[in-house]
């Protein structure tokens, strides 16, 4: 009883054993970053994402540079022309003649070299096109992707889990039956299934939403279950029934005091989720299923890795799945710490 | 311990007396050994008829062999199963004298009952769904076959068929194996991939040993073999053939540098990666030249109406587009050639203006219009047929207010950097204010659109050619199934299109080559003018092959192993 009446102390005090978790807070305030990087894309990146110039096809990273002829400078970038070498291999001519000093908060940009000079922080891809503009406009897709897919599922799954506990009987076993019908199928078989049932002529924002809801989709299920759990010995509690006796709707008892209990579990679980939606989307994306070109994803960036070639002679192009692996490790480490965290019996 | 003393020395004794006996065999002879090649996939069939994927007919080329072949250097027809010819002077009669020591390799003898039972039984048979009857019915009747004697067929022609002696490089499968299942109507379903190996019977330099689905297929010489070296010694050379199914064209290149495979086709992209390990793997890159497969895109100019929603397969909008044909030669002038050879391939590759390639040889004619990539030609074309500009170049209208902005689908498997192509057009079309939504599908998907389904707006997709120009009538023809921008026209729906009908009637029917070639390059002409498909670009075939091998001539026409019975391991 004691524990139920002093939910709110229990999230304050979750929150402060978090706050002492210093790993968990440099994965808060990694994902910050990240998520700052991507709103901001706009702003940080030199380019826009579809901005190519095949004159730098798989151009290496560009050394920013301070020294010229034996005095400093304000930094710049040397000019680069392409040649392929004896093996047809692309070799890139650094042309010590021509400068193109780096321009700050101009256009907008963070920082920017003036045409026909290009600044590839993080190297080119086969179009020229920049990858470290790529990288933070598809963090945009693939962070935001996980939050919304997670949203909905999270929506979904506390309503259906909530209603399937809270009344039980036959509308209980529907719904559960329902649930196991989604977990039976193998996640990804369920994801290229709903994918091709996609009108193949969507452009790109349809194609994002409907990856979205697909992604929502498959992963309502596992938690519905769970939270049909806790609301089935919920709706037994004295404040239930009191309520109960008193009149109030039933929707109103399951919004109101039986999915507020839950909140300590669906959170840690939203934490650990999203991660996994990250991972689904580059999953589809790498398959050429997910986002479509020109708009990128840290999946379908990664894509253009998937030969021998590429990884050998332009290893830059492999970054993307660094990130993937930073966002689903931070996402990861946060959950754990969280449910840990409002575990009760962890605690005592 | 004595024991193993003599154990040792009868080791050490053995060994020496091998290698003596080896290096004495190889000193005369370049018999044994064997060639290990990579497919992509199983075969589907062993039965040449009936097969229609190229990764089974790659393995019965061992196998089956055709009265005639075309020289792989010069590209003439020469004489293979059948020694020499006669044709009547009106053209219709050819009388094929076949030789005399062709045994099938279980020993019965080959003649021309064979000849007439592959033909007649066979090809002509109208229960079996043979993929060479549309190519040897001429005139819309099939070929009168007879047997003379024993050694000596006559084919008897409706009309005259200038392709005809090329056509003869059809396979004859043996009569004596295959009769019964022909009587029992169950030719369809013999030789299929469950056929025991020694049941497989053909004329060719190998024979089907062992076949493991999914794994590798194993072919042995063929003892009875009927060519001869220049030294009169019984060809094949080589003991053994296999074919490892590797799917994956990567894992084929890596098993290729580990020296697990023999040969390897390289692409542009792949050269820079190989072309250093030359010495230190001990294999040599050769580049045999422009291939055959063509890359491009189309649009959909279908006029017709769909019967279930009696609708035009076409929004009218688009089609007034599609149908335009200087919308058409603005996007030609738009595609940006040179960087897609150099993206995609390390700049090996040509660009194709024309249907032919440029290997075709006598047939392919180079001075076809040539669309060079200039965006503010392009712009300028557009506006003059009535397309405006909002916004600058970022967006195009049509005369009507449309903006314009349709569907271009492709193939996801990749096929030749073609999916990384039509999104290199993409952006090239968004240059001159196109909105193109790049989409890619299935193969399947996309094959099914074009055939049937028709719902589609622009294609990048390929086919592959060859030397006759005759065999793309199918493409060609009006009322062809694969004239992918309108198929299968009750009557031609735009001029040109009745010459090209007009020019494929004549060209079979002529037989002066030199008369023929004015037909054909006015038919690539014709293509490059009004650019029903805008090519792209070819890329180079080459093929890295371990230095051991002798007699290796590889060209684009048979590729690297094309005489596969003259190859021998240089000892």
């Amino acid at each position: 009883m004691k524990k139920i009446f002093n939910h709110n102390s229990r999230i304050e005090q979750a929150f402060a054993s978090f706050h002492c978790n210093r790993l968990s807070m440099l994965c808060l305030w990694v994902l910050v970053i990240l998520y700052g990087l991507a709103i901001f894309a706009d702003f940080i990146c030199p380019y826009s994402y579809k901005d190519e110039d095949r004159d730098f096809s798989y151009c290496p990273p560009t050394a920013v540079e301070f020294w010229d002829h034996g005095r400093w400078e304000r930094p710049f970038v040397h000019g680069r022309a392409l040649t392929f070498n004896s093996v047809h291999r692309r070799v890139y001519v650094i042309d010590l003649s021509r400068k193109y000093p780096l321009h700050f908060l101009k256009g907008g940009r963070l920082f920017t070299v003036d045409a026909p000079g290009r600044f590839y922080l993080w190297g080119a891809d086969a179009r020229g096109r920049d990858l470290f503009s790529r990288v933070w406009y598809g963090a945009r897709i693939s962070l935001s992707i996980g939050l919304l897919g997670v949203a909905i599922s999270f929506i979904l799954g506390l309503l259906i889990g909530g209603i399937a506990g809270y009344y039980g009987g036959w509308v209980d076993r529907v719904l559960m039956r329902l649930c196991e019908m989604f977990m039976m199928i193998p996640g990804f078989y369920l994801m290229l299934a709903l994918r091709a049932a996609v009108p193949e002529n969507f452009n790109s924002v349809q194609v994002y939403v409907s990856v979205v809801v697909i992604l929502s989709l498959i992963g309502w299920a596992s938690l519905a279950r769970i939270i049909r759990g806790m609301a089935l010995s919920l709706r037994e509690r004295d404040f239930v029934l009191v309520a109960k006796s008193l009149g109030v709707p039933d929707i109103v008892i399951i919004l109101k005091h039986i999915l507020p209990q839950t909140v300590s579990y669906s959170m840690a679980t939203l934490m650990l989720t999203v991660s996994s939606y990250i991972l689904a989307e580059a999953g589809l994306s790498v398959v050429g299923l997910g986002i479509q070109d020109p708009v990128p994803s840290w999946g379908n960036l990664l894509s253009d890795a998937m030969g021998i070639v590429p990884v050998i002679f332009a290893p830059w192009i492999l970054l993307p799945g660094l990130f993937i692996f930073i966002a689903v490790m931070c996402f990861n480490v946060i959950g754990d710490t969280l449910r840990d965290a409002l575990d009760p019996m962890f605690r005592d | 311990m004595p024991r193993n003393k003599v154990q040792l020395l009868f080791v050490l004794c053995s060994l020496c007396i091998c290698s003596a006996v080896q290096g004495a065999y190889a000193a005369t002879s370049r018999f044994g050994g064997s060639l290990v090649l990579a497919t992509s996939s199983d075969p589907k069939t062993f039965n040449d008829i009936v097969s229609t994927d190229v990764n089974s007919a790659t393995v019965t080329s061992l196998i089956f062999e055709g009265l005639t072949t075309a020289d792989p250097f010069t590209l003439k027809v020469i004489p293979n199963l059948a020694k020499s010819w006669d044709v009547s002077p009106d053209g219709l009669q050819w009388t094929f004298h076949l030789r005399e020591d062709v045994r099938w390799s279980d020993g019965v003898s080959f003649g021309a009952d064979d000849v007439v039972f592959t033909f007649n039984g066979l090809i002509y048979n109208p229960d079996i769904p043979s993929s060479s009857k549309d190519v040897l019915t001429v005139d819309g009747k099939p070929l009168k076959v007879e047997k003379i004697d024993e050694h000596t067929v006559c084919f008897t022609l409706p009309v005259k068929f200038a392709p005809f002696l090329r056509a003869m490089g059809q396979t004859i499968l043996p009569q004596h194996c295959l009769f019964q299942a022909v009587k029992q109507k169950k030719f369809s379903f013999t030789w299929g991939i469950d056929t025991p190996p020694e049941q497989i019977v053909g004329t060719g330099p190998f024979m089907l040993s062992e076949y493991h689905p999914g794994e590798r297929l194993i072919f042995k010489r063929n003892p009875r073999y009927w060519k001869r070296s220049p030294q009169g010694e019984a060809l094949p050379y080589l003991d053994q053939v296999i074919y490892l199914i590797i799917p994956d064209a990567q894992a084929q290149l890596l098993k290729f540098i580990d020296g697990e495979l023999d040969a390897a086709s390289v692409s542009g992209s792949e050269y820079p990666l190989l072309k250093p390990l030359e010495e230190q793997k001990n294999f040599h890159i050769h580049e045999a030249g422009a291939n055959y497969d063509s890359n491009f895109v189309t649009f959909n100019q279908n006029v017709s109406i769909n019967p279930k929603t009696r609708r035009p397969f076409v929004d009218p909008v688009k089609l007034s587009w599609f149908a335009n044909l200087k919308f058409r030669r603005a996007i030609a002038h738009a595609i940006d050639k040179r960087k897609i050879i150099e993206i995609l391939n390390n700049g090996f590759g040509q660009p194709q203006n024309g249907p032919m390639s440029p290997s075709s040889g006598f047939f392919y004619d180079p001075d076809v219009t040539v669309y060079d990539y200039n965006l503010e030609k392009a712009r300028m074309i557009l506006q003059q047929a009535g397309f405006k500009y909002r916004r600058g170049h970022e967006t195009l209208e049509d005369p009507s207010g449309h903006p314009v902005e349709f569907n271009l689908y492709t193939a996801n498997a990749n096929t030749a950097g073609r999916e990384q192509m039509a999104a290199i057009i993409r952006s090239d079309l968004g240059a001159i204010g196109m909105k193109v939504n790049l989409v890619p599908v299935e193969f399947n998907t996309l094959v099914n659109k074009l055939m049937s389904s028709f719902d589609w707006d622009m294609v990048m997709i390929g086919l592959s050619g060859g030397v006759e120009p005759h065999f793309g009538q199918n493409v060609w023809k009006s009322s062809g199934g694969l004239h992918l921008w309108a198929p299968r026209q009750d009557k031609p729906a735009t001029a040109w299109e009745a010459r090209m009908d007009e020019i494929y009637d004549l060209g079979a029917q002529e037989l002066d080559e030199n008369k023929r070639k004015v037909l054909y390059d006015e038919f690539q002409r014709i293509v490059a003018d009004q650019l029903p498909v805008i090519y792209t670009v070819l890329n180079i075939d080459m093929y890295a092959v371990r230095n051991k091998f002798g007699n290796l001539k590889p060209t684009v026409n048979g590729g690297a192993f094309h005489n596969i019975e003259e190859i021998y391991i240089k000892r």
